[in-house]
């Protein structure tokens, strides 16, 4: 028999909160997180708002200069190995041990794996290639490499909790945490490894943020109340955010063994590329259309099973039409009509982190009995006709969710969680 | 309103700016006059700054006798970092031949003395 698997711990370093807590309470209120930014001391950079970090300073690219809260203890031999978004990791990794009831010291038995996703830091990247453009070549920061190039999240966090199972790391742009899930849950399924961390994380900073600018893909409204808008008509792009968040996926009879507490089942995962543009989704949503319906089959489900979507939909003009469609030709196709929100409204668009953290708030929904609600939703676009889009936060206990991703090059994932009797 | 990034600064003039007052004010001060004492002071504070676990440091004389890895913890890593920082404080070039022989504090400190010393008696260019 197939083996199950359910989240068991939960981490987050978000615009919308730092822990469980603030986080839960942020999307019950509809409590968002973006703030107002300046980019290079440039104020005629059209993009002025971003899903900021609240309490933490990695702005330097020396670690020396870096400021976190004062309950995470980070030595020296961590921290000079570490982009920022590796510090926001490390915390989230530590609430999350915590939430599900494992010591950092207990993860070395190979039965625990490490799944991350991040973009690498293009800004502690920039600084060293600098260094190194300085000095003719001639020398290096030896720690430079693995502090800043994509990986350096798994690098470092196997490192630190001495990780001997499954490590490695993902790189689908947008879909990418998506992807460490869906794969953590094969890991479990096939009986390859006990447990598995699931870490996305980004930093928040020029390098990553404004090369979206180039793509026309951020928004420029000024106002962080309004600027992110999923779904709705006046949209006019995302706003970047980043920051951390650690999913616990544990063999549900380990998890049983030890009495740990469960906040949702992760019942299956489906992905199916667009194979159609290298930055643009596919018109009507083909690729996601098809990862919605190889979800819901690899957990044995039918649309009308489906109680909510917590959709990808960044507040792009493109994107959230082709989403749009997409939900349409899988559910209204079936006379199905699941509530639909995206949390990107609140949280802005975490990039590589997105599908991990919002697998995450689906369990945090699944657990605390309540849909979230789309932030900023006014006017739906057109072509989300006959798509229930609740604009706040709804009392009701969904059974089933569906979480969507997409990413560039046309990646697509979906998952599917379902409630776990408490 | 955040600022990224925050304005630059001088990356020589901002090395020690984590580092006690005395070290600051001795690296001034060998600066100015190649004060070998001042030297040590700047060599030594370096040193401990790197050393990953303070603990260790509790009892222990720091005299030219205790060595870099067994006593202090430094690992390959830091001692390149080390290397690295002093390049960028005093301007000098360091090979890693020159440091394979360097396994002590007392070591460290003849090295950098000796490297400066080359510095202000080398012909001009």
């Amino acid at each position: 028999m197939r083996r199950s698997a359910v989240i068991t711990g939960l981490g987050f370093i978000t615009s919308i909160g730092n822990d469980r807590t603030e986080v839960l309470h942020s999307l019950r209120t509809l409590r968002g997180g973006l703030a107002p930014v300046e980019f290079f001391g440039n104020p005629a950079l059209p993009v002025k708002v971003a899903g900021t970090i609240k309490g933490f300073s990695v702005e330097s690219p020396s670690w020396r200069d870096w400021r976190y809260p004062e309950r995470y203890q980070l030595s020296r031999e961590q921290l000079r190995s570490l982009a920022p978004h590796g510090v926001y990791a490390v915390c989230a990794v530590e609430q999350a041990l915590a939430d599900a009831g494992l010591k950092a010291d207990g993860l070395g038995d190979g039965a625990t794996g490490l799944y991350c996703a991040s973009a690498g830091s293009a800004f502690l990247l920039h600084h060293h290639i600098r260094q190194m453009h300085a000095v003719r070549g001639a020398r290096g920061d030896p720690m430079g490499l693995v502090a800043s190039i994509a990986g350096t999240l798994n690098f470092n966090l196997a490192a630190f909790y001495r990780i001997r199972g499954a490590v490695g790391g993902f790189a689908a742009a947008c879909a990418s945490s998506s992807h460490a899930l869906g794969c953590a849950l094969d890991d479990i399924r096939l009986g390859r490894q006990e447990r598995m961390l699931v870490v996305g994380a980004e930093d928040v900073n020029a390098e990553t943020v404004l090369p979206f600018a180039a793509l026309h893909a951020l928004s420029t409204n000024s106002d962080p109340a309004v600027a992110s808008r999923p779904f709705d008509r006046r949209r006019d792009g995302f706003v970047a955010s980043g920051g951390a968040v650690c999913l616990v996926l544990e063999d549900e009879e380990t998890a049983r063994r030890r009495q740990a507490p469960v906040y949702a089942a992760l019942a299956g995962w489906g992905q199916a590329a667009d194979g159609y543009s290298v930055a643009i989704s596919h018109p009507e949503g083909a690729g996601l259309g098809a990862a919605m319906r190889r979800a819901l089959a690899d957990a044995g489900l039918a649309p009308g099973q489906i109680d909510y979507v917590n959709a990808h939909a960044t507040s792009t003009p493109a994107g959230d039409r082709s989403e749009a469609l997409a939900l349409r030709s899988v559910f209204a196709a079936a006379g199905a009509r699941p509530r639909i929100s995206s949390t990107k409204g609140l949280t802005g668009h975490t990039l590589s982190m997105a599908g991990v953290m919002e697998a995450a708030f689906c369990s945090l929904a699944l657990r605390e009995r309540f849909i979230p609600g789309n932030a900023n939703l006014v006017e739906p676009d057109e072509a989300c006709a006959d798509l229930d889009l609740p604009r706040a936060a709804l009392d009701i206990a969904p059974g089933i969710v569906l979480n969507n991703s997409s990413g560039f090059g046309g990646s697509n994932v979906c998952h599917v969680l379902h409630r776990y009797p408490q | 309103m955040e600022s990224f990034p925050p304005s630059p600064t001088s990356a020589k003039a901002t090395l020690l700016r984590h580092f006690p007052k005395e070290i600051r004010e001795a690296y001034a001060r060998s600066g100015a006059t190649n004060d070998p004492a001042a030297i040590d002071t700047v060599v030594l504070g370096v040193l401990l700054d790197h050393v990953p676990d303070k603990a260790r440091l509790a009892g222990l004389t720091l005299d030219d006798s205790v060595a870099l890895i067994a006593d202090l913890g430094l690992d390959s890593i830091a001692l390149a970092q080390i290397v690295f920082f002093f390049e960028d404080l005093f301007e000098i070039s360091i090979s890693n031949a020159e440091i394979m022989g360097v396994r002590t504090v007392g070591d460290m400190r003849a090295f950098v003395r000796r490297k400066l010393a080359d510095l202000s008696t080398a012909p001009p260019v």
